[in-house]
């Protein structure tokens, strides 16, 4: 479970500026998963081991769809999303930003189930999970926050500074309706509309207190690394309790589906003017043009969000050139080389 | 005006090029013949050529500004000088594209954004490049291998300029005033090209250009100037040069004119080589040039200015310590240009020159895709010794000399080129206005379907001056310099569309574009219809935009529509309809109707390929 050191609560102040900061830590923060996940979705070959990308691809989307409505947030309170920036991507191998009481290291990793279980079942690690069967018990909670309570923390700020006047002062035109369905991405303009926003971040990353499904009917980010990782999906218990089991269709892994791909290429580093450094700059020149796309997206020109979508195609045609093709290296024989998300202004 | 102007920055880097070329073998369009291995590497024109899984992006790698001139004057102490070119920063990289399998040598770039920034990546000016082709492709390595023996140059504007601060840079302050037009000349030469998949550079290639104002009423692909043209003779190939005469002073490009002694690597030696002009009546004879300066691009005998190429872009401005005089621009004005080489022993030779009446004529915009019943409205700008010809008589010939309509080596076809003749239509002359412009209006009609697998049709249509017909023996003639127009076949919508309907269209973008298959399977009605919202977008963009689909821009707007209609509607399940197959087209017609013959290209990179199967060099059997 990700706790947030409990100096981020100071951020919940109760002013305004305090629910700005709190909620640019919560849009880096959904974002800095983005860089791992895809990693290792993009280290799966085409037509192999499709249900496990379709599954990881659909945490991933939500992942954007968090930080989209993050955004949304900040802005409808008058904040300014601050995304093309060179510390918005943190470091990889390293902590998730925003003052993360672990010592969990994140990297970039091709896919394997090792990587689900200790690294992403446990970003995603709901505060309470919901044992199907029971597991380890989760780590003991101390002062320091957990995702949701950080969340509901901006939350509760948020209903009592409108308790003292209008804090929704954003322009409305700043807010993104498109690209994601028009259920779940929604304009924010007060306090019942940013709620229900929190509420979709927390309750599809964490689930519910009673429930792993959350509403759009499909298990919480845990649970659906946790299909991956068990290996079958997860269904109504026909004997409960518990209510929920690991117990449905087969989500078998095929080890031979993964390209071999180098581990963490920022510390393995390419050799200059290698092919691996070539396509590693374009791609990361092109993670940074996307960076700087969203940037525009959120900061009034919405409907630049197709722009933004190009780039994430792109990244994608970029990333599997390298992962299938270009060897990383001759200090790493056997391996292909993969992106090294790296901020770059230049190439 | 244009980027021949004392207000100008030179830059140099690395160009990235990534086409794929399953497209290049036009047997590679027919469904019921295509082969798996066609998407496979092979090497030549083999299988799928050089690069099957290219995305066709189009790329500015570590282009630094390597000099700038104001007022005629070397900056320094500027700025200016510590800044890159580069691509969109906020956008897809822009698209390297063919007009059609059978006209390749005018591949276009589209949907690039052309930034000076900072050398920490913020943007100062950003434009769009409007939309060019390459010109003046020629083998630039005498002993070199195609592809990445040829040289080829750009010439566009950057339009919808958006400025940043650039108060900080004298230069660019002037830059900006001088682009009140809205518009900034942009010309770049590219060579060098690595089509070796082994090498770490792959599809990369040296790019040098110069950036300068652009007046409001110049075209945007072509310096109103003086060009020099070349024969099979001359070592050098065709550039460009305009007079100054207030300044007394020649702006000549020998950017993309000038041999290499390898790929990318530097200029050849080929003696001193000097610009001056060529008194009558003999054009040909050194001893009647009369010269200006030297363009220094070797320290003579044998020291090659490494630097000359990446800070000059290949402009030299002549006299360089002088001004001509005023009998000496009055001679300028009356007499053609000419490069001249002087060996080490003293023997001078013209390398190129203009003709020896000066005139000159073409097209600004030269490459236009166009559906039936459209009227392309193509501007000619006519010239003598680079002043605007007017009352001439441009003559304008239906002229396949140049598509390329042989057979490719191991599929041993290819469909006839410009049939029916009858389905582009424009009148024989045109005669230019005051201002040396002629409007030529090419109309069109459906073709038909003659190429049966490929939609649609290529012309060629070449204008000429009538004062320079017929031409006489060794008279300069640039071959690679006419009309190219793709003619879509006339596409009815069936009402309703469905799969069944459009899948030969999905079919053959999924096969000639293998690295379509990292985001859905274009054969696939499942895969399409999964991703229905964003081929709606891509397929709804504007040809101009970099992410439009198909990224050939060879998809007909008639079959757009329908495509778009069936992606729009869908039906009880929530999909597009799917509709029932219908009877299988018959294609032996196809293979009937095209032509066969040898191998003729097997072992060439792409350009050299479609060099190899033009019209002109068909074997007469």
């Amino acid at each position: 479970m990700i706790l947030l050191k409990s100096e981020v609560a100071a951020n919940l102040d109760g002013t305004l500026p305090g629910v700005h900061r709190a909620l640019q830590q919560a849009i880096e923060l959904e974002h800095a998963t983005l860089p791992t996940y895809l990693y290792a979705l993009y280290s799966l070959k085409p037509g192999k081991n499709e249900r496990i990308a379709s599954l990881m691809l659909s945490v991933i989307l939500e992942e954007m769809l968090h930080m989209a409505l993050a955004c949304n947030i900040l802005n409808a309170v008058g904040g300014h999303p601050k995304i093309d920036k060179p510390n918005f991507i943190p470091a990889y191998p390293g902590p998730l930003p925003g003052g993360i009481e672990s010592n969990l290291e994140v990297p970039l990793s091709p896919f394997s189930q090792a990587l689900i279980e200790h690294v992403f079942m446990v970003i995603e690690e709901p505060e309470d999970p919901l044992q199907f069967p029971v597991r380890a018990t989760a780590l003991a909670a101390g002062a320091p926050l957990t995702i949701g309570q950080f969340y509901d923390g901006i939350k509760q700020c948020i209903i009592e500074l409108s308790k003292k006047g209008n804090i929704f002062t954003g322009n409305p035109s700043y807010q993104l309706t498109k690209g994601f369905p028009s259920s779940e991405l929604r304009a924010v303009h007060d306090v019942k509309t940013a709620s229900t926003a929190i509420d979709t971040i927390v309750q599809q990353g964490e689930g519910t207190n009673t429930s792993p499904i959350d509403p759009q009917h499909k298990p919480a980010h845990y649970y659906r690394y946790a299909e991956i990782f068990h290996g079958k999906t997860l269904v109504p218990n026909t004997t409960p309790p518990p209510d929920f089991a690991y117990a449905g269709e087969a989500i078998s892994f095929d080890p031979d589906g993964v390209y071999p791909v180098v581990t963490n290429p920022a510390l393995a580093g390419y050799a200059p003017k290698s092919a691996a450094a070539i396509n590693n700059d374009t791609f990361n020149y092109t993670y940074t043009s996307l960076l700087r796309a969203l940037h525009i997206v959120f900061n009034g020109e919405p409907d630049r969000l197709f722009a933004a979508i190009g780039l994430m195609e792109s990244l994608k045609e970029l990333a599997f050139a390298m992962m299938s093709a270009i060897p990383a290296g001759p200090t790493m024989p056997g391996l292909n080389a993969g992106p090294s998300f790296q901020y770059t202004r230049t190439v | 005006m244009s980027y021949l102007n004392p207000l100008r920055l030179h830059f140099a880097g690395t160009f990235q090029a990534a086409p794929s070329t399953v497209n290049n073998d036009p047997a590679h369009f027919d469904n019921e013949t295509f082969l798996p291995r066609y998407q496979k590497y092979g090497p030549g024109a083999t299988d799928g050529w050089w690069n099957p899984r290219g995305n066709a992006d189009f790329r500015l790698i570590g282009c630094k500004v390597t000099a700038a001139w104001q007022a005629g004057k070397p900056v320094s102490g500027d700025s200016i000088l510590q800044c890159l070119i580069a691509d969109s920063d906020t956008r897809v990289a822009g698209k390297l594209v063919d007009l059609d399998t059978e006209q390749q040598m005018v591949s276009e770039i589209w949907g690039l954004e052309v930034r000076i920034c900072t050398a920490d990546g913020s943007t100062l000016v950003k434009g769009r490049f409007q939309p060019a082709a390459f010109a003046d492709i020629w083998q630039r390595v005498p002993t070199g291998t195609p592809d990445s023996y040829y040289g080829a140059m750009y010439q566009s504007v950057l339009v919808d300029l958006h400025w940043a601060d650039v108060s900080g840079s004298p230069f660019l302050t002037a830059l900006k005033d001088a682009a009140s037009t809205g518009r900034l000349s942009i010309k770049f030469n590219v060579d060098g090209f690595d089509d070796n998949v082994t090498s770490p550079t792959f599809t990369q290639g040296r790019i040098v250009g110069t950036i300068g104002p652009a007046a409001a009423d110049e075209p945007a692909h072509l310096v109103f100037g003086r060009h020099f043209l070349a024969t099979p003779q001359n070592p050098l190939n065709c550039c460009v040069a305009t007079v100054d005469e207030s300044a007394g002073l020649v702006y000549v490009d020998v950017g993309n004119a000038l041999p290499t002694s390898s790929a990318g690597g530097p200029m050849a030696n080929l003696g001193a080589l000097s610009l001056g002009y060529v008194l009558p009546p003999d054009a040909s004879s050194s001893s009647a040039v009369l010269g200006i300066d030297n363009i220094n691009y070797f320290h003579l005998p044998d020291q090659y200015q490494p630097d000359w190429y990446r800070q000059t872009a290949g402009v030299a401005v002549l006299p360089a310590n002088r001004a001509l005089s005023p009998a000496e621009i009055a001679a300028v004005n009356k007499y053609p240009l000419a490069l001249v080489l002087t060996d080490a022993s003293g023997n001078a030779k013209v390398a190129i020159s203009e003709p020896s009446d000066g005139l000159y004529v073409r097209a600004d915009q030269f490459v236009y895709r166009l559906e039936p019943g459209e009227t392309a409205e193509v501007k000619l700008y006519a010239t003598a010794f680079g002043k605007p010809l007017a009352g001439a008589t441009v003559m304008n010939i239906l002229d396949s000399s140049q598509l390329q309509g042989q057979a490719v080596s191991d599929t041993g076809k290819a469909p006839h080129v410009a049939t029916p003749p009858g389905a582009v239509n424009f009148p024989c002359s045109v005669v230019t206005d005051s201002r040396g412009i002629a409007t030529l209006p090419i109309g069109t009609s459906d073709p038909g379907n003659p190429r049966h697998y490929i939609d649609g049709q290529v012309y060629g249509v070449r204008p000429m001056l009538l004062d320079t017909m017929p031409p006489p023996v060794g008279y300069p003639f640039n071959a690679t310099e006419f009309i190219s127009i793709l003619l879509w076949s006339e596409y009815k919508i069936v009402s309703p569309p469905t799969w069944q309907s459009l899948k030969p269209i999905f079919q053959q973008y999924a096969n000639l574009y293998p690295v379509m298959d990292t985001f859905l399977n274009l054969a696939d009605y499942e895969s399409v219809c999964k991703h229905r919202n964003l081929l709606l977008l891509a397929f709804g963009l504007p040809v101009s935009d970099p992410n439009s689909m198909p990224v050939t821009r060879d998809l007909s707007p008639a079959k757009r529509a329908a495509i778009l209609q069936w992606l729009e509607h869908t039906g009880p399940d929530g999909k597009p309809l799917l509709g029932t197959a219908s009877p299988t087209a018959p294609t032996a017609t196809a293979s009937k109707a095209a032509e066969t013959g040898p191998p003729s290209a097997s072992m060439k990179g792409g350009k050299g390929a479609a060099m190899a199967r033009r019209m002109v060099l068909k074997r007469r059997t």
